[in-house]
């Protein structure tokens, strides 16, 4: 039992990085604050307000959480299979826009046409990562390259569809470049009265949306990919050790492929609250960068589809505490920035360090 | 004992729950060879880095000439006279061997290379060591051995009185381990100190005045060659009576499993390593590959059992080729595989080793269901059988393949190779890096294949291995098989002179 506890101990010590990193970055943060000649307790408490104050602060947060969620999921994917899937940013925006297009074009009664347009959100992001996969299995050509290339031709061509052959922009209305307004059969309904039934009071301005479930089902089949199938198993290996893989029989080529595609396709889910939930029309303006972000997320809780939970979450807060921050305080957005990245490196740097603990624990151990 | 050249005293070194050295005293007089024996993990790589500089001891003392001195680092140890040639060559391939032997020591004349004045030192230090190498061939030309010859030069060069030598004959031919013993003596006459690291019992009762035996990090006995014998350090390093000699019932052959016609195999590099080679292995045969190691025996390997580009030729299973087939379906066919590197392709050392146990049949019921579920308990089960049958030593099965030593690991692949129930077993330098312990489980499971009609086509650098263990030997040069000779026919000076290529086919 006592050397049950010891390895529960060690466990939770190799665990534990985000949660020091988190209070090292805020350390930097309030002397951040002090160097701008703001009050620190002031500031906190402007980021408290806004972020966790209250179960509408909490909502928000779950709310935001879940693009980034999805975005770390498809990194997660990716970065299991050892492939460097830089290219979700463009994923995102290719998937959601075939969604769109299923979305405005195709009348169907809602209850095939929110699938439907999953699914060819997933085929979006999906076919945008095939030609970065093919040209690495093929020809050996890195996908960190080819991706990023894809996020920019993904950006040009799909400002340049929906500014022309997809516009849906009429006159008199907005100048924003647009699509056409979605089908409402394919708009995103919203949980807000189930929550409410069950004793969570969020407010109608905060978007608990269908793709919240997306989120859950895609996390909880991802997981069940990873660690409970044969594919799974070998995404893994071949992430660990592509030698070792080829040489016990796994077609490398294959498993890089289908990892490389579903990453592209939850990838294509990430826009899926905004686009469907939030906006009802398809726009170039789609908030950018979370498909970046999600590298972010899933490097911090070290490809792990629950730990993605929680940095999504943390992803979220820093967001809403940006807005308090600059809110209560003049301290500038920027800084919320510069400290996300500190978090980010505090984290990964302190992993490295427990991780090396650890192990001389346990080798302590057996030996 | 102040006329020693070398003292280490009561040196004590541990890591984190490993106690690598433990109060390990040894000397090395003017003009000795020291042989210094044990098993993986025994301590003797820790002691040595110690004496490098690489590691500081916890606790005991290091005296060059008498004098206690304090190593913090290659250079402090250059410095004092202690150089070291290691398995792995530190040499920089396109550079010349002047180059190589000279860089971070070069002589300027006004900013100016003066390489005349140091090449005729070299010449002299060649001379004096029967060391003779091509000063301006660049490494990447020269064999193993010459390579081998360069590095000793290097040391040389920089003055070094106290040489150590870690396994420096596993990579070497029979002839070329000769001459390297001709170096030694060469250097012994000039008054210097050899420490010879070896696992190879035969060389170091040649070439060794004293051996020191190491088990578990204590030194166990040093003793004079005179009275040594290959039994007693053996039992000495291991701990208990070892069987040297395998038993090799009288087997049979069956009909053919492994055909290879003329091969001819593109190395990645670009040329053709294998080139129109020939052989083929029966049921219940073991047929060993001797040759240098760069003539086409790795291309071979992976001709068989991965999948190599062949541009010409055939491999047949059992009369059906595989060429078409990638490796999955020739595991499936009954193709197990030990392969050369274990530390890069036998295991994921992350996962545990049920896992491992099961790589390669992890696709297949009952580990997998038909809807590729992993079914975790027949992982688990059928790990457990294995761990049992193989006497693997792990906590359990749940283990991660990174926790446990080197020996373990390598027994688990062979373990899980063995267990695939092959026809045909191939297995390159199975025992490489391998202890005496371990060896000699190794030898047994390819003898017990072999009992089993299985055919096992062995490619070894170590010759005793090969002419213990082969039913027949087939010689590889310049990628092809120049001579088969059979187990009672084998000599082992007579296949060192083919190995080397000075004797030519249908020329015995």
């Amino acid at each position: 039992m006592a050397q049950h506890r010891g390895r529960f101990g060690v466990y939770a010590l190799e665990q534990s990085a985000p949660f020091i990193g988190f209070l090292a970055s805020m350390a930097v943060l309030t002397l951040i604050i002090m160097g701008l000649g703001e009050n620190p307790g002031k500031a906190f408490q402007g980021i408290f307000k806004f972020s966790i104050s209250d179960a509408a602060k909490l909502a928000a947060i779950l709310s935001i959480s879940i693009p980034y969620y999805l975005s770390g999921l498809s990194i997660v994917i990716a970065f299991r299979a050892g492939v460097f899937n830089i290219g979700n940013e463009g994923q995102y925006f290719i998937g959601g826009m075939v969604g769109a297009i299923a979305g405005v074009y195709f009348p169907l009664p809602a209850f095939l046409h929110i699938p439907v347009v999953i699914i060819f959100s997933m085929l979006g992001g999906a076919l945008w990562a095939f030609i970065p996969a093919i040209l690495k299995a093929a020809k050996g050509i890195s996908e960190v390259i080819t991706t990023i290339m894809f996020n920019n031709i993904a950006l040009a061509l799909v400002n340049f569809l929906v500014n022309g052959p997809l516009s849906g922009l009429q006159k008199g209305t907005s100048l924003e470049p647009q699509m056409k307004k979605l089908l409402p059969t394919a708009m995103f309904g919203k949980l807000n009265g189930f929550f409410r039934s069950i004793g969570w009071n969020v407010p109608n301005y905060v978007y608990l949306d269908y793709s919240l479930i997306v989120a859950i089902i895609a996390g909880v089949a991802i997981w069940f990919l990873l660690f409970r199938t044969r594919q799974g198993f070998e995404i893994r290996a071949v992430g660990t050790s592509i030698d070792v893989s080829r040489y016990a029989g796994i077609r490398v080529n294959r498993v890089q492929i289908g990892a490389f595609m579903l990453s592209g396709a939850i990838a294509g889910l990430i826009g899926l609250q905004e686009i469907f939930a939030i906006r009802g029309f398809y726009t170039y303006n789609l908030a950018s960068g979370l498909g970046f972000d999600g590298i972010a997320i899933s490097l911090i809780a070290k490809n792990s589809p629950i730990g993605i939970i929680f940095s999504s979450a943390l992803f979220a807060f820093l967001k809403q505490a940006g807005y308090g921050l600059q809110l209560f305080s003049k301290v500038p957005n920027s800084v919320t920035y510069a400290i996300q990245g500190i978090m980010i490196l505090f984290i990964v740097a302190i992993n490295e360090i427990l991780i090396r603990a650890a192990r001389s624990l346990r080798k302590k151990e057996v030996a | 004992m102040s006329d020693a050249l070398l003292e280490m005293r009561e040196i004590t070194k541990s890591f984190p729950g490993v106690l690598a050295n433990d109060h390990v005293s040894l000397d090395l007089r003017p003009g000795e060879i020291l042989a210094l024996v044990g098993e993986n993990g025994a301590g003797k790589t820790t002691l040595m880095k110690i004496l490098y500089g690489l590691h500081r001891p916890d606790e005991g003392w290091i005296a060059v000439r008498g004098t206690r001195v304090s190593i913090r680092g290659p250079r402090d140890a250059i410095r004092r006279g202690i150089g070291m040639v290691h398995q792995h060559f530190m040499l920089f391939p396109p550079f010349t061997v002047l180059e190589n032997i000279i860089l971070g020591e070069e002589s300027q004349t006004a900013g100016v290379l003066a390489t005349a004045r140091q090449s005729r030192q070299l010449s002299a230090l060649m001379e004096e060591n029967k060391l003779v190498v091509e000063l301006g061939a660049r490494v990447e030309d020269l064999s193993v051995g010459i390579q081998q010859r360069v590095e000793i030069l290097k040391i040389l060069f920089r003055g070094a009185t106290i040489l150590v030598f870690d396994e420096p004959t596993a990579v070497l031919t029979p002839q070329e381990v000769v001459e390297l013993f001709r170096t030694f003596r060469a250097m012994k006459a000039q008054g210097r100190g050899i420490i010879f690291i070896s696992h190879k019992l035969d060389e170091v009762l040649e070439i060794a005045d004293r051996i020191t035996v190491i088990r578990h990090g204590k030194v166990v006995e040093t003793m004079d060659r005179e009275g040594a014998t290959k039994q007693r350090i053996a039992s000495l390093m291991v701990g208990k009576p070892v069987l040297l000699e395998v038993e090799r019932p009288q087997v049979t052959p069956g009909p053919t499993v492994l055909e290879v016609k003329d091969l001819v195999v593109r190395s990645p590099r670009g040329y053709d390593a294998v080139e129109g080679l020939s052989l083929s292995v029966h049921a219940g045969e073991i047929y060993g590959i001797a040759g240098v190691e760069g003539n086409g025996q790795s291309e071979l390997v992976r001709a068989i059992a991965e999948s190599a580009e062949v541009v010409s030729g055939d491999i047949l299973l059992e009369g059906k080729s595989i060429l078409e087939d990638g490796v999955r379906e020739r595991r499936e066919e009954g193709i197990a595989h030990i392969p050369e590197d274990r530390q890069k392709y036998g295991l994921l050392l992350p996962f545990s080793l049920a896992q491992n146990l099961t790589l390669g049949m992890h696709h297949k019921p009952p580990f997998a269901t038909r809807l590729s579920i992993v079914n975790g308990k027949a992982i688990r089960e059928s790990a457990r059988r294995i761990i049992a049958t193989f006497d693997i030593r792990t906590p359990s099965e749940e283990t991660p393949a990174n926790a446990l030593s080197g020996g373990n690991q390598q027994k688990a692949v062979v373990a899980r190779e063995m267990s695939a129930n092959p026809k045909l077993l191939v297995a390159s330098q199975p025992t490489r890096g391998v202890d005496i312990g371990a060896t000699e489980f190794i030898h047994r499971q390819l003898v017990k294949a072999r009992g089993e009609g299985k055919a096992v086509l062995l490619v070894s650098a170590d010759l005793d291995e090969l002419m213990a263990l082969s039913d027949r030997i087939g010689i590889i040069f310049k990628g092809k098989i120049i001579k088969e000779i059979a187990h009672d026919q084998a000599v082992k000076d007579e296949v060192g002179l083919y190995m080397t290529g000075e004797k030519a086919h249908g020329a015995a």
